[in-house]
C-alpha cells in the first residue's frame, strides 16, 4: 500500500470512522461519563425510549414521504432548469441564474413567515404538500446549480447527437442525459433529503403539528444531558437518508446502459 | 420577460397584503365558557385535544402519553393527542394565523408561563379566561394564591390554569461535598477552597438567568425589595453593584477560572455529570431523580438551597384563541388539574414534579397519599422547600440582568 492510501486511511478511520463508532457505542449504553472515571455500561434503555415514543414511527413515515416528494419535485425542475440554463441564451439569464440563487441568501425562516400568511390563505398550512413546497425553499437552488454544472460538462455536442439521431426528448433524457449524470443525481439525492429531513422550525410553523417530522422529536431533546438517548436518535436519524440514498442507487439500476457505463468508469 | 416578472411581483404583494387583518373578534369563547360543566363535558366526547408542549424530556413525554391520555380516554372519552413543538414556534405559528385570521386552529392546549404567557397575552393569542369554569380548579387550588394571580409580573386575569410548579435548588455530589454552602458568602469560601469546580451557565440561559437572581435577592435588603417591586435601575442600582461585584470576585474561582462560561444548562448538567464541577442547579427541585436513574449523574447527587431562599415558579396550560375544540381543551385541563392527574405527576415514577393544588382542600384519603409519596433521596423534604420559597420578579428583571451581566462580567 503506497503511503498516500495509508494516510487517507489513517485520517478517515481518525476523523470519520471513529467518531461514528462512538456514536453508535454510546447509543448502546448507558451515558458514559469517562471524565469521572466511570467505567461503559451496555444497556439497551436508549432504544427502548426512542421506541417507546408514540411519535417516532408516524415521524419517520412523514419524513420519508416529505424527503422522497421533495427529492422528486427537486430532480424534476433541477433537470428542466438546469438544462434550460445550460443550452438556451437570452437576454437576461445571468440575472435569472442569480434570482435562482436567492432562497440561499435570505434565511429560510424569514421566507416562511410570510409563506406561511401565504398558505394559510391558500389552504397549504398544515398540510404535507405546504412542507414539501416550504422544504423547496432551501433545497431548489443546489439542485439547479448541480445540474446546470452537469449539463455544462456535458457540453452541447452530447446534447445534439441524440436529437440529430431522432431521439424524442424524453428518449434522450434517459438514455444519454441521465447515464451520463449519475454523479449529479446522487449529489443532489444525499444533499436534498439531508437539507429536508433536518429542517426544524419551518416544518413546524407550515405543518403545524400536523406533519410530525423526526427533527420534530428529536431537537427537543438537545436539552437532555443524556449523551445516550441522543446518540440513539442520531443513529436512527441517520439511517433515513442512508436507506433513501440506497433506493436512488438502486432505481439508477434501471437506467440503461448501466452495467457498461460502470465497466468503463475505471 | 421583464414585464412579466414586474406584474407577477405587484401580483403576490397584492395577494399577501390585501387580505388582511380583518380582526373579527370571536365571541363563542365566552359563550362556551358559561355554559353548565356537565354540557363542556358531554360537547367534549368523542373529540380529540391536541396540547402543544415543549418535548425534551421523556419523563414528561410519558406522563402525558402513558398516564393523562389513557385515563382521558376512559374517564371522558376525548382523545389526547400530543404534540412536540418548542413554545418559541407555537407562539410563531399563532401569530401568522392570527394576521391570516384562521379562527379555526390545530392547537387546543398550550403549556405556558412567564415571558411567552405576556406576549401571548399581549398580542391577543390566548382565548380568554377559563379558570373559574374548570370545577377542580375552585374545589381544589387556592384559588386567590398569588402565585396563579400574577405569572413573573403579568396579571393572568384567569387565562392561564396551573399545572405545576417548580423550585429553584442546587445540586451536589454528596461523595465529594460534606456540607453544602449554605449561603453565597459561603458559597463564595467554597469555590475559593475548591477552585474550578463551580460554575453557572450564562444570563441567556433561563437557569443561569436565575442563579443571577438568587445572587440579587441574596444582596437586596430582603427578597421582597425586588419580587415585589417593578424594575427601577435607580432604586436598586448600589444592590446590582454588589452583585456584579460579588460576581466579579468569584470568577477568578469557577471553571476555566471564569474565562468561559457555559451556554445552557444542559452544558453545565454534562460538566457536573462527568465530575469536570461538584455542582449543577436548575428548577425543578426533583430533576435530579430521572437523570440518576438513567445514570447520567452520580448516585450521591443531593440537593441544598442557599440563604435568603429558593426562586420557584409555576407554570400553565392555557387555550390559544383559535381552538377548534375548546370544549375538549376546557375538559382536559381540568383533568390535568385534578388531584389524581396531580398526584401521578408528583410521584418520580414518570415526572416527579411538584403540585401546585392545596393538600389541606383535598378530602383525607387523597390527602395521605399525597403526604406519602417518596419523592426520592435527592429531593429536599417539603418543608425546606416551602420555608425556602421565593417568588419570581417581573419578567423585566430577567431582561435586565441579561444585559448587566454582559456588560459587567462577559466583556470584562
Amino acid at each position: 500500500m503506497s503511503t498516500k492510501k495509508t494516510t487517507f486511511l489513517l485520517l478517515a478511520s481518525v476523523l470519520f470512522i471513529a467518531p461514528a463508532l462512538i456514536l453508535v457505542l454510546q447509543s448502546l449504553s448507558k451515558t458514559w461519563r469517562f471524565q469521572a472515571g466511570e467505567g461503559f455500561t451496555f444497556s439497551l434503555n436508549s432504544y427502548q425510549t426512542l421506541l417507546s415514543d408514540p411519535n417516532l414511527w408516524t415521524a419517520t413515515f412523514w419524513s420519508f414521504t416529505v424527503g422522497s416528494g421533495v427529492l422528486i419535485v427537486n430532480l424534476i425542475i433541477g433537470i428542466l432548469t438546469g438544462k434550460a440554463l445550460a443550452i438556451l441564451s437570452f437576454k437576461g439569464k445571468s440575472w435569472v441564474e442569480v434570482l435562482l440563487l436567492t432562497p440561499i441568501l435570505i434565511p429560510v425562516l424569514a421566507t416562511a413567515m410570510g409563506l406561511h400568511l401565504f398558505m394559510i390563505r391558500a389552504g397549504l398550512a398544515d398540510t404535507a404538500a405546504g412542507v414539501m413546497l416550504i422544504h423547496l425553499v432551501p433545497t431548489i437552488p443546489y439542485s439547479i446549480k448541480i445540474f446546470h454544472n452537469s449539463y455544462n460538462q456535458m457540453g452541447r455536442l452530447m446534447l445534439e447527437q441524440p436529437a440529430i439521431l431522432g431521439a424524442s426528448p424524453v428518449r434522450q433524457l434517459f438514455t444519454v442525459e441521465l447515464p451520463l449524470m449519475k454523479p449529479a443525481v446522487r449529489s443532489v439525492t444525499f444533499l436534498t433529503i439531508v437539507i429536508s429531513l433536518s429542517q426544524y422550525a419551518i416544518t413546524a410553523i407550515i405543518g403545524g403539528g400536523r406533519i410530525i417530522t423526526l427533527p420534530m422529536v428529536f431537537y427537543p431533546f438537545l436539552d437532555t444531558a443524556n449523551a445516550s438517548i441522543m446518540a440513539a436518535f442520531s443513529v436512527w436519524f441517520a439511517a433515513l437518508p442512508l436507506l433513501m440514498y440506497v433506493m436512488v442507487e438502486l432505481l439508477m439500476r434501471f437506467l440503461p446502459y448501466s452495467q457498461t457505463l460502470r465497466r468503463n468508469r475505471t | 420577460m421583464k414585464k412579466i416578472l414586474i406584474t407577477t411581483t405587484i401580483l403576490a404583494i397584492i395577494i399577501l397584503t390585501a387580505c388582511g387583518n380583518n380582526e373579527s373578534q370571536q365571541p363563542s369563547f365566552n359563550e362556551t365558557t358559561e355554559k353548565d360543566w356537565s354540557e363542556i363535558t358531554t360537547a367534549a366526547e368523542d373529540t380529540t385535544v391536541r396540547i402543544f408542549m415543549w418535548g425534551g424530556d421523556e419523563g414528561i413525554n410519558q406522563y402525558m402519553d402513558d398516564w393523562v391520555a389513557p385515563k382521558l380516554k376512559e374517564q371522558y372519552n376525548v382523545t389526547l393527542e400530543r404534540v412536540p413543538m418548542n413554545t418559541g414556534e407555537i407562539l410563531q405559528k399563532l401569530q401568522t394565523e392570527k394576521q391570516a385570521s384562521k379562527d379555526e386552529g390545530t392547537i387546543d392546549i398550550i403549556w405556558i408561563n412567564g415571558e411567552n404567557f405576556k406576549n401571548a397575552k399581549n398580542n391577543g393569542l390566548l382565548a380568554g379566561s377559563f379558570v373559574d369554569t374548570l370545577p377542580n380548579f375552585n374545589e381544589f387550588y387556592q384559588t386567590d394564591d398569588p402565585a396563579f394571580e400574577t405569572d413573573f409580573g403579568t396579571p393572568v386575569e384567569g387565562m392561564e390554569a396551573p399545572w405545576g410548579k417548580v423550585q429553584f435548588v442546587f445540586l451536589y455530589d454528596s461523595a465529594k461535598i460534606d456540607t453544602p454552602p449554605a449561603s453565597i458568602v459561603e458559597l463564595q469560601e467554597w469555590a475559593s477552597n475548591n477552585p474550578g469546580k463551580f460554575t453557572y451557565p450564562n444570563a441567556d440561559d433561563f437557569s443561569g438567568n436565575a442563579f443571577l437572581r438568587h445572587i440579587l435577592y441574596a444582596k437586596a435588603d430582603s427578597p421582597a425589595d425586588i419580587y415585589e417591586q417593578p424594575l427601577d435601575k435607580e432604586r436598586i442600582s448600589e444592590t446590582a453593584g454588589e452583585v456584579w461585584n460579588y460576581l466579579n470576585q468569584i470568577e477568578p474561582d469557577l471553571w476555566r477560572s471564569g474565562e468561559h462560561y457555559p451556554n445552557s444548562l444542559t452544558e453545565l448538567d454534562r460538566l457536573y455529570s462527568q465530575g469536570e464541577v461538584w455542582m449543577t442547579m436548575g428548577y425543578n427541585e426533583a430533576r435530579a431523580e430521572s437523570l440518576i436513574d438513567e445514570g447520567v449523574f452520580p448516585e450521591t447527587t443531593r440537593s441544598f438551597v442557599m440563604e435568603p431562599g429558593s426562586i420557584g415558579n409555576t407554570h400553565f396550560l392555557s387555550i390559544p384563541f383559535n381552538s377548534s375544540n375548546p370544549e375538549g381543551a376546557l375538559t382536559a385541563i381540568n383533568f390535568m388539574l385534578s388531584p389524581e392527574a396531580q398526584l401521578a405527576k408528583l410521584k418520580p415514577d414518570y415526572w416527579g414534579e411538584n403540585s401546585p393544588i392545596s393538600i389541606e382542600k383535598l378530602p383525607d384519603d387523597m390527602k395521605n397519599k399525597f403526604q406519602s409519596v417518596e419523592r426520592g433521596n435527592s429531593v429536599l423534604s417539603q418543608q425546606k422547600l416551602e420555608e425556602s420559597f421565593l417568588p419570581e420578579s417581573e419578567a423585566e428583571y430577567v431582561e435586565w440582568m441579561k444585559e448587566q451581566w454582559f456588560d459587567e462580567i462577559a466583556q470584562k
